[in-house]
């Protein structure tokens, strides 16, 4: 019988790679805003903290933050399926419950963020509340962190089932990626410090403590991102021969510019660094993934069906949705700027 | 079988459920509402009621929590569940319908933005934007319901497109229109049926008539859309997937039959209570009309999943992730060769991936009751069988030693005693937990395949003559391997059967 077969890529893989590493690195810059800032509040040296200012703003946005890292998380996990669905899917089900309850603790975080968001005036009592965000955060990283990495190492994955087919397994490989999870999450607290330092940069202790995180959480990030290239063992020689190496080296000295500029309260040319440098980091991390997988999976051997006219439909309302977003927002800020 | 299998003691079913159902809800909910809010808003602007707009505000900031949280998380719960329990099937309609995802996605994007700008535009915008950003928000969250739904009927009636492959005759089948139109009579519907439990709570006074009176509105327009669009939906399913649900599946039909009492029963409480006494319009009575109508589009949903059976993609795909395409050389190579996660164990391996789906041995579904007090090759010889069973399940596409591991696998955990001593049983009620157990599976005596009529006053030895020859009666038909106890207390049953069947 002569059904329609589903191995195939619609649309050239270049156009998917570059889909997942843009939408992903919007993805993490949300996240970043939202995890790192968090952190900083409850352990950055903030002058009268739940009545500062840019503490209370800051709080404000992050329900919206986290819709926004939902919202953008969904294309990137969208896109990478499409290319790796064996790997992903066969380790998140050897992984089964612990990825299944990235929804409930995501599901935790939120309310939490709503419930702190809506008090009328905030005290030290929502400290519990967002350190439960907090640590919802910290278990959805270790969980997608242990999973992605466990998905590119097909011999693991195999063994790990053969001993336990119930989803209570947790990836072992431990090195594979603690390194590369500590960086993520420096990562994700340098941000925070750069958003949280930005949000208040009319106020003293507010942009103090933001810069203190941005610089040595950028510090700890690097440290850490070095010790994880270290790990990669047999595949740091082929990584250094990929144009990964170029991006990583982009990457660094954006991220050093960022904190130039940012330190001399520039907020023009410092996001842009810290966008570019993330798209950097992303696609370096992509390299990795295509070294690990290499021996077993080549998705440029994917033949490709291109969907053009549907790729076409979703381009347009795509830029639609940019435009809508924008017009509302600007709706919504010149009448409160009116307001004011 | 690219995957391993995750293999729990929860049902695939209610675990599915569990997190669809509330998701299903709650974003035909979000769009309803959505619709609900904005015309609600143009009309108490109107009117300059500001009771109703107090209301509205109060019911926009539910709706945010309710729909960007816990509606945006179960849609992403979804995708992580399907992709768990059914990774090969997700597998097809990713790469079939990824750019429509995609497209759905953008709608998403502006759903949430419009859902918060709204909530927070309550007080800094002017009247005009803010409902204009409320028109941007249905507008969104309905596009992202013509989406999605194309991809959901695809898998009931995916149409031409088993020919053709072609994105838009997978997208546009045979179910898409009148699915839509059903979908968004619900949308209407929950939401008029949402506010009206939001408003019994008020204190009855005048103001809680009126906004009772016109919630109902809603809620009826909403059932009114949903009636025939339901009929519509139904007869849009190809006659083949309809006749063998009419035939076999007699728990589809009741669920049928029970949504349309549901739906009188809500719309006469509805009316009664909203238009005629609205007054009394309780707390208690706003629960028990949202319950109902839960049930009402629950019902309709579980038609929906279990009249695809034994498909997961009609035609493509069993529910058990085996590709029609691929029966053939499955039948011939067997089953083991081609699973890509082995644990050593072939015949929970086998078990795993033709039966686990679907059935737990003691939970879900539950096949140890089933096989309790029978005897290998038995289950053998029903697990071969199993693609003419009910027309619901999906043929065996394995070889016969690997039927013979699973049967072995099955059997070991089942109860080896004999039927009589599991269930303390003699004579005729003994013979008919034989039938039962035996034939009753295939043969339902008044129901699926019944062969009383053929079965009703015949001698012992002509009872006794068809059971030596049972197994040679058909194909699928089991030898019978009872003891002699179990026979002959069977032919004491079929000799109650009376004269021609019908009983």
């Amino acid at each position: 019988m002569n059904l329609p077969l589903y191995d195939f890529l619609p649309a050239p893989l270049w156009l998917i790679n570059i889909l997942h590493i843009v939408t992903l690195s919007l993805h993490l810059i949300a996240m970043n805003f939202l995890f790192g800032g968090l952190v900083v509040i409850l352990l950055g040296r903030i002058d009268d903290r739940w009545q500062n200012p840019a503490v209370q703003k800051y709080i404000k946005l992050l329900p919206t933050a986290m819709a926004a890292t939902i919202t953008l998380g969904v294309a990137p996990l969208l896109f990478v399926q499409l290319v790796y669905p064996r790997q992903i899917y066969s380790a998140a089900i050897v992984s089964g419950w612990f990825w299944l309850l990235i929804i409930d603790a995501a599901i935790l975080g939120y309310y939490c963020l709503y419930v702190a968001s809506f008090k009328k005036s905030l005290s030290s009592s929502v400290a519990p509340l967002l350190w439960v965000v907090v640590g919802t955060f910290l278990y959805i990283s270790l969980i997608y962190n242990s999973v992605f990495a466990l998905a590119e190492n097909p011999d693991l994955l195999r063994s790990l089932y053969t001993g336990e087919q119930s989803g209570w397994t947790f990836n072992p490989d431990i090195v594979s990626w603690i390194f590369r999870r500590l960086h993520v999450v420096a990562g994700a607290i340098t941000m925070g410090g750069f958003f949280f330092g930005w949000v208040g940069r009319n106020d003293n202790s507010a942009y103090r403590a933001g810069k203190q995180f941005f610089l040595w959480g950028m510090a700890a990030g690097a440290v850490f991102g070095f010790v994880y290239l270290f790990t990669l063992d047999k595949y740091l020689l082929l990584f250094m021969r990929t144009p990964a190496i170029w991006a990583l080296t982009v990457g660094i000295v954006l991220s050093a510019g960022a904190l130039h500029f940012y330190f001399k309260k520039r907020f023009i040319p410092a996001p842009i660094m810290v966008f570019v440098s993330v798209i950097m980091m992303v696609y370096a991390r992509h390299q990795v993934r295509l070294l690990h997988l290499a021996d077993s999976y080549d998705p440029s051997s994917m033949p490709v069906q291109s969907q053009w006219p549907i790729f076409a439909v979703f381009l347009f309302f795509f830029l639609i949705a940019i435009g809508l977003v924008w017009y509302m927002l600007r709706l919504l800020l010149a009448e409160r700027s009116r307001g004011e | 079988m690219n995957y391993p299998f995750w293999d729990i003691d929860i049902g695939y079913g209610w675990l599915m459920g569990s997190i669809a159902i509330l998701h299903v809800f709650i974003s035909h909910f979000a769009i309803g509402g959505g619709l609900y809010l904005v015309l609600a808003e143009i009309s108490a602007r109107k009117l300059n009621d500001t009771f109703r707009l107090e209301f509205l505000q109060r019911l926009s900031k539910f709706f945010v929590l309710a729909s960007v949280v816990l509606g945006a998380l179960t849609g992403v719960g979804i995708w992580f569940i399907i992709g768990l329990l059914n990774p090969a099937a997700t597998e097809v309609l990713i790469h079939h319908f990824v750019w429509a995802w995609a497209t759905e996605w953008t709608f998403f994007l502006v759903e949430i933005a419009a859902a918060l700008i709204y909530y927070y535009g309550w007080k800094t915008m002017s009247a005009r934007n803010h409902i204009v950003v409320g028109w941007i928000y249905f507008g969104a969250a309905w596009l992202s319901l013509a989406v999605i739904n194309g991809i959901v009927t695809f898998m009931l009636t995916p149409g031409d497109w088993l020919q053709t492959g072609n994105f838009w005759d997978g997208m546009f089948n045979p179910t898409y229109w009148s699915s839509l139109f059903f979908r968004t009579g619900v949308c209407v519907m929950l939401a008029g049926i949402y506010a009206l439990a939001v408003a019994a709570f008020f204190k009855p006074d005048k103001a809680k008539s009126s906004l009772i009176r016109y919630n109902t509105v809603w809620a009826v327009v909403g059932l009114v859309i949903m009636a025939p669009t339901y009929q519509w939906y139904f007869n849009s399913i190809p006659e083949a997937i309809r006749t063998t649900a009419a035939k076999a599946m007699p728990t589809v039909i009741s669920r049928i039959s029970e949504g349309w009492w549901l739906g009188l029963a809500l719309t006469v409480l509805v009316i009664l209570f909203g238009l005629v006494i609205p007054r009394w319009y309780h707390w208690v009575v706003g629960v028990v009309v949202m319950v109902l109508g839960f049930l009402v589009f629950g019902e309709y949903e579980w038609m929906r999943e279990a009249i695809r059976k034994p498909y997961v993609i009609y035609g493509y795909m069993y529910g058990n992730a085996i590709e029609v395409s691929d029966v053939g050389h499955l039948q011939a190579d067997g089953m083991l060769p081609h699973i890509a996660y082995r644990t050593g164990d072939d015949g929970a391996d086998l078990f795993r991936r033709a039966c686990r789906s679907c059935h737990t041995m003691d939970g879900y579904k539950p096949l140890k009751p089933k096989f309790d007090g029978t005897d290998e090759a038995f289950i053998a010889a029903m697990v071969r069988g199993v693609g003419v069973m009910r027309g619901n399940m999906p043929p065996f596409v394995g070889t016969e030693p690997e039927s013979q591991l699973i049967a072995a696998h099955i059997y070991a955990q089942t109860d080896h005693r004999p039927l009589s001593e599991v269930f303390g049983l003699s004579g005729v009620a003994l013979g008919r937990m034989v039938y039962e157990v035996r034939c009753g599976t295939c043969h339902q005596f008044g129901g699926y395949n019944d062969k009383a009529a053929s079965l009703a006053g015949l001698s012992d030895d002509d009872y006794n003559n068809l059971l030596d020859m049972a197994g040679e009666l058909a194909n699928e038909m089991p030898d019978f391997t009872a003891s002699d106890e179990e026979r002959a207390a069977l032919i004491e049953y079929l000799k109650t059967l009376p004269e021609g069947g019908a009983r």
